[in-house]
């Protein structure tokens, strides 16, 4: 097993390359660049120009790339043209932040989803059932930023229950109790509106798992041989009804820096998303390209991940 | 059983279309915003603005109550995006760092009338225009926020941070080399300006290679801030950008000092106890980043005191609130449409005007101009938050701006007539006209996308033309994002005949920037020697008389008005919506409230 996966990771050194060519080329197509918005009477088109001359935008592209690339493979991405920090120091920031809600949303939905999907198998064509699919289809059908605002609104506004923007309150000072507290505070309410809308595949997939299961012949044979229902279901069905979900896990851990757009602009919320998309707006090319070499890194890895953690969850699945 | 669920079904899904109808609305008001942050080149039509002719707005607001001692004045920075965090006026970019420095400002000059320098700030300025020099003084005892005095050096280093060969930022520009020595020293073969000299500790001579009016708006080089030279004379100038003394912890002159900052997301400020108009009424002022989306609410819960400008496409959520008052002013902005009529040639750096262009025949621009019903736009689109523009100078500058001029007013008949008269005539009777040779004529309209109103703006504007025959079309079949826009429209690209944009046009209205000969920001590509000579006739040295020079600017204007190369659509109203626990607040341009002034006649926000 392991050789394979020394050569998956071996392969993905030529798949970034490529990414990284294409990224870098498209990024360069877009109309505008990082100083096309400075733009007033009062900037003058000269010095402008001499930014872009100095950034090096008239150079060839490949000269570009060839400066880029040698330097992001020691690990220099350059510095951000609107932030004008080193591109790792903002991701860093950024990406610090996005994980702490991520996993904190993660968290909750499987808190949430696995009992759900369970009980919705169990016990399935019951009102129970029903209601949890009822609940599982709107979480599905409605669109997250609906939500979003919905929640910051009413418990954010209105009843006053957590805070509404920012991760942290400004008046406390870093490294004490409170401090870490606030910041915790602060993830609430968007990682609960996360949690609560993210359960539909876990719960769906749980449910039609186990109805299957309950239908398969291991299980009659579990029961004939007299084991109780509720022994069956912890130890038989739940393990194998387990593996769709675990076939994710992969993808759901590298997922984990991802951002949300609409979490982070609903609630004020400075993650990678937004990082993102702004970059994009304002051309700001050195923070696009990392980070869609980040993504694609993560994407590549979350696969492998997926794989690894498949083989060890069903040993009826080896890869070699 | 099975119907009862079908009917709580069918009840959920009401609601959620409800919900989702209400919530549009909210996160499509988003858009304009979203953009704005970094965009000084101004949205055509993504925001609210008017004259001086609003009666309904007031600039100013006086709230019963005792004043109490101190207090935290709670500020929001509407934002859709984390604030970049530069806190030095010599590097910084974002427009929405500038809106945190106005509480910690290190500002030389204070302005007045049409936001010329006066006498009654830090520092003083003399003009000695035969030399082409001036001189600057310290008038008061004025100490940094960390109780070091202001000295000379203070206001010289600035002018050799952004004159350092290794400065990245915007400012050393055309304006800035009009300082004597500054190319020198920007290409290492000085060590300091020559042009700039210090008389005594408190005072500094500045020379320049020419004086124009625009040095009283602390233009010419002039630089009107002082940079805390103690703080900063240690760290090289190509790593002050990423410093704390930039980023973290500046010594300032302003009312309020910088204490504690989250990153991108909120500041908290403390008075300065050493502010040389005297220490500040209010212990605190933390300012916190909002989305436009919420910041309706949050200034209805009481969350806010105030917010920095607030989204005009969203007033209806608050101009009926009883916990707090809506205060305008002009913005320093005007939106125009401007025609294509030529080329910039990047080799001579000059604008050629083609004479044989698609729109350079004034009668056909004439038309087109008065062809837009631009009050019923800003009556049922903006609420009255935008005016009709009358001509290019915003109101805000009194002494320049000339209210006796009429614009293009909204007169189909006329603009029926001009074409008749010009040759456009409808020659096969589908309603559209045809060319002067009688060929399809059809014209290629550029314009931003923003908020979801603009789309809608945008057809009632080619609705107008169809009514006088003209078909007007988008350029690209759709609007265009903002910086395809702004390359296209740069770039001269054939797709566009006409274009919608805006200007903000700062403090000082000089339009050599924008109309001038070797402009590349004169999109319309429209030069001529009589343009030329009125345009140098307004910063001229006998312009020095603002008498003179809006003589000046009129006869600009009714040039401009006369060749319809740039039709001036709208004026914009800035809002800001104050909590009433603020006692007295001010925010007309000429008379603004000093943040050390600022008081609460109540402990927490009103709700």
């Amino acid at each position: 097993m392991w050789k394979t996966v020394i050569r998956r990771i071996l392969i993905m050194i030529p798949q970034l390359f490529i990414l990284s060519l294409l990224i870098f080329i498209l990024a360069k197509q877009m109309p505008g660049d990082p100083f096309t918005g400075l733009i007033t009477p009062e900037t003058d088109p000269n010095r402008i120009e001499e930014l872009r001359i100095k950034a090096g935008f008239y150079d060839p592209w490949y000269v570009q790339y060839y400066n880029w690339i040698t330097n992001a493979a020691q690990g220099d991405f350059g510095q951000s043209y609107t932030h004008e920090k080193p591109v790792a120091s903002i991701i860093g920031d950024r990406a610090e932040k996005t994980f702490a809600l991520a996993l904190f949303s993660v968290i909750l939905v499987y808190l949430i989803a696995i009992p759900l999907g369970v009980i919705a198998g169990r016990y399935h064509d019951t009102f129970v059932d029903k209601t949890i699919v009822l609940y599982s289809f709107i979480s599905f059908a409605i669109p997250a930023f609906v939500l979003y605002l919905i929640f910051v609104f009413v418990f954010g506004y209105r009843l006053m229950w957590f805070p509404t923007s920012g991760t942290v309150d400004v008046s406390l000072d870093p490294g004490t109790w409170e401090y870490y507290w606030n910041k915790f505070y602060h993830l609430l309410l968007p990682g609960i509106s996360y949690a609560i809308l993210g359960t539909t595949g876990i719960i769906q997939y749980l449910r039609t798992e186990i109805i299957d299961a309950k239908t398969m012949d291991y299980v009659k044979t579990a029961r004939s041989k007299g084991i109780p229902m509720k022994k069956v279901y912890s130890r038989h069905i739940f393990r194998n009804s387990l593996l769709p979900i675990a076939a994710f896990l992969g993808f759901t851990i590298t997922g984990l820096l991802g951002g949300s757009i609409f979490i982070e602009s609903v609630f004020a919320y400075p993650g990678m998303g937004k990082l993102f998309i702004d970059s994009i707006l304002s051309r700001d090319y050195s923070v696009i390209t990392a980070l869609v070499m980040l993504y694609g890194f993560l994407a590549l890895l979350g696969s492998l991940l997926s794989d690894i953690i498949l083989s060890i969850v069903d040993p009826r699945i080896r890869i070699d | 059983m099975k119907k009862k669920y079908w009917l709580l079904l069918s009840t959920v899904f009401a609601i959620m279309l409800v919900l989702a109808a209400c919530t549009e609305k909210e996160t499509g008001s988003e858009k304009p915003t979203d953009k704005e942050p970094e965009k000084t080149e101004e949205g055509a039509k993504d925001e609210g603005g008017t004259t001086a002719e609003q009666p309904t707005l007031a600039s100013e607001v006086t709230n019963e109550g005792d004043a109490l001692a101190g207090g935290t004045l709670k500020y929001a920075l509407v934002t859709s995006s984390p604030f970049k965090g530069v806190f030095n006026w010599e590097l910084y970019q974002d427009k929405y760092d500038s809106e945190i420095m106005k509480f910690t400002t290190n500002v030389l000059f204070d302005t007045g009338e049409d936001f010329l320098v006066t006498d009654k700030g830090i520092a003083k300025l003399d003009v000695d225009v035969d030399n082409n020099k001036a001189t600057v003084t310290i008038q008061h005892d004025v100490k940094w926020s960390d109780g070091t005095p202001l000295t000379a050096d203070d206001l010289i280093y600035p002018y050799e941070i952004i004159g350092h060969p290794d400065y990245t930022g915007i400012r050393y520009d055309d304006d800035f080399q009009n300082i004597v020595g500054v190319v020198e020293y920007n290409a290492g073969k000085a060590d300091t300006i020559s042009g700039i000299k210090k008389i005594d500790d408190k005072s500094i001579e500045i020379t320049f290679k020419k004086v124009s009016p625009a040095i009283y708006s602390i233009g010419d080089g002039l630089w009107g801030y002082a940079a805390p030279k103690h703080q900063l004379k240690d760290i090289p100038v190509a790593d002050l950008i990423t410093s704390d003394a930039v980023r973290k912890s500046p010594v300032t002159l302003g009312a309020f000092k910088f204490d504690k900052l989250v990153d991108g997301e909120s500041v908290q400020f403390v008075a300065n106890e050493h502010h040389w108009r005297g220490k500040p009424k209010l212990d605190k002022v933390v300012v916190q980043v909002v989305p436009p989306a919420s910041i309706g609410e949050g200034l209805r819960t009481g969350q806010y005191d105030m917010a920095s400008s607030y989204p005009t496409n969203q007033y209806d959520g608050v101009k009926d609130l009883t916990n707090l008052t809506v205060l305008a002013r002009p913005e320093l902005a005007y939106s125009y449409v401007g025609f294509k009529l030529g080329k910039y040639d990047t080799n001579q750096k000059i604008n050629i005007t083609d004479e044989k262009a698609k729109m350079n025949d004034v009668k056909l621009r004439e038309a087109i101009a008065y062809a837009m019903d631009i009050e019923q736009v800003t009556e049922k689109f903006y609420q009255g938050l935008r005016s009709r523009a009358t001509g290019l100078i915003p109101p805000v500058f009194a002494s320049f701006y000339d209210s006796t001029l009429e614009g293009y007013n909204y007169d189909p008949e006329k603009a029926k007539a001009i074409l008749d008269e010009a040759g456009y005539k409808d020659v096969d009777g589908d309603g559209i006209r045809e060319d002067k040779e009688g060929k399809k004529f059809s014209i290629n309209l550029a314009s931003m996308e923003g908020s979801d109103t603009d789309e809608a703006i945008i057809e009632y504007y080619r609705q107008n033309w169809k009514e006088v025959g003209l078909d007007v079309q988008l350029s690209t079949g759709r609007l265009i994002e903002f910086q395809s826009f702004y390359e296209k429209v740069e770039m001269d690209d054939k797709e566009i005949d006409m274009f919608m944009a805006a200007w903000g046009t700062g403090t000082n209205p000089s339009p050599a920037g924008l109309y001038g000969k070797g402009a590349t920001f004169n999109f319309s590509r429209f030069v001529t020697d009589e343009l030329t000579a009125l345009l140098n006739d307004i910063d001229s040295k006998e312009a020095m008389d603002p008498a003179y020079r809006g003589k000046a600017f009129r006869a600009w204007e009714d040039y401009m008005f006369a060749q319809a190369t740039t039709v001036p659509m709208y004026f914009r109203l800035e809002i800001i919506p104050v909590n009433k626990r603020v006692k007295h607040l001010n925010i007309d341009w000429m008379n603004e409230t000093k943040w050390h002034e600022v008081e609460l006649v109540a402990e927490n926000p009103v709700k």
